[in-house]
């Protein structure tokens, strides 16, 4: 499984929502966590058709299973992604 | 279980001012939030009228309130209390994933959510993205035609920030169509308050928020409100600190 989280520095929420992704990455090592930067990497936020953030996707065997928008706290994180 | 002085219920500048007050005053204190502490400023990258900080980001100002509350011994804990039950000799808060506090005093300070698009608007907007944030869904539409949906300062707020990075901003009202060129739709029709787990216990107006004077106090002794979702006229950053101020205090007179 793998969690993919779609940010922007200018984005308030988003830089409120990091330290969640980090704990959660800390807390979960069997799931990849990927941090995309929506302003470097364009191709990717189109790819998944990122259309407010922060957005949340997340991935199994590389197809997606769901997405979130949005801040939320550690434990809902880990109810979203299912761990 | 432990049993607090006072549970506040939201973590943004008025229930963070409220936790600072409480803990000083040598009170148990325990705030909870449902999604990130800061509420509706987080969204603010540029504050011009909190004083003594010109232009600090409302995720910098939060995240230091935040530290102060905690260093001087406040509690934050992430939970959406979805219920506030009075009991003979307190309060019991409850949680959506089955979580239970006990407190001598609470101090409801919720905030307010964006108001959402009508039905019949959504279906307009069909598969175009709906927004309620520009600082943080502008930049998804550079150089690209928007429209704002609302007329107040908020939506004048966006407009003038949307027109920096997109092509061309349309602004209707919201009984308005939109139009066919518009690739996305941001929000900005006013804000409702975050009451529904306090409506068994206070009185609520019309609008959704909690009847209350100056001095914070509710119609249910020893519930008190702080912020935005109080029945007042100015809702600003320092109002919210000021409600915090003195609902932590009525709270402290109360336990005494």
């Amino acid at each position: 499984m793998e969690l993919l989280d779609f940010y922007a520095d200018w984005c308030g929420p988003c830089q409120m929502l990091k330290p969640t992704i980090e704990e959660f990455e800390k807390a979960h090592p069997e799931i990849k966590v990927t941090s995309v930067n929506i302003d470097e990497e364009e191709e990717l936020a189109e790819k998944y058709g990122v259309s407010s953030i922060p957005c949340l996707v997340v991935l199994k065997d590389g197809e997606e299973v769901k997405r979130e928008v949005g801040v939320m706290p550690l434990k809902k994180l880990e109810k979203f992604v299912g761990v | 279980m432990k049993e607090y002085d006072i549970v506040i219920v939201g973590a943004g500048i008025a229930g963070l001012t409220a936790a600072i007050y409480g803990v000083r005053a040598g009170k148990t204190v325990l705030v909870l939030e449902a999604q990130v502490e800061g509420g509706q400023i987080i969204n603010t990258i540029n504050i011009e009228n909190w004083p003594g900080n010109m232009r600090v980001t409302g995720v910098e100002l939060i995240r230091k309130i935040k530290a102060q509350a905690e260093e001087l011994g406040a509690e934050i804990d992430y939970v959406n209390v979805e219920k506030i039950v009075k009991t003979k000799d307190g309060f019991e808060i409850f949680g959506d994933m089955d979580e239970k506090f006990k407190a001598k005093s609470v101090i409801l300070a919720m905030g307010t959510d964006p108001r959402k698009l009508s039905d019949e608007m959504m279906k307009d907007a069909g598969k175009r993205p709906v927004s309620y944030c520009a600082t943080c869904d502008g930049a998804l539409y550079k150089g690209k035609k928007v429209v704002v949906v609302g007329h107040g300062n908020s939506a004048e707020h966006e407009i003038k920030y949307l027109k920096g990075i997109c092509s061309e901003v349309y602004n209707i009202h919201h009984d308005e169509k939109i139009p066919e060129d518009a690739e996305a739709v941001f929000v900005a029709i006013g804000r409702i308050p975050a009451t529904e787990c306090a409506k068994e216990i206070v009185e609520i107006d019309a609008r959704g928020y909690i009847v209350a004077g100056e001095d914070c106090h509710t119609s249910c002794t020893g519930v008190f409100v702080a912020g935005d979702c109080r029945t007042k006229d100015l809702r600003q950053l320092v109002t919210a600190s000021s409600d915090g101020a003195v609902a932590a205090m009525e709270a402290v007179k109360y336990l005494a």
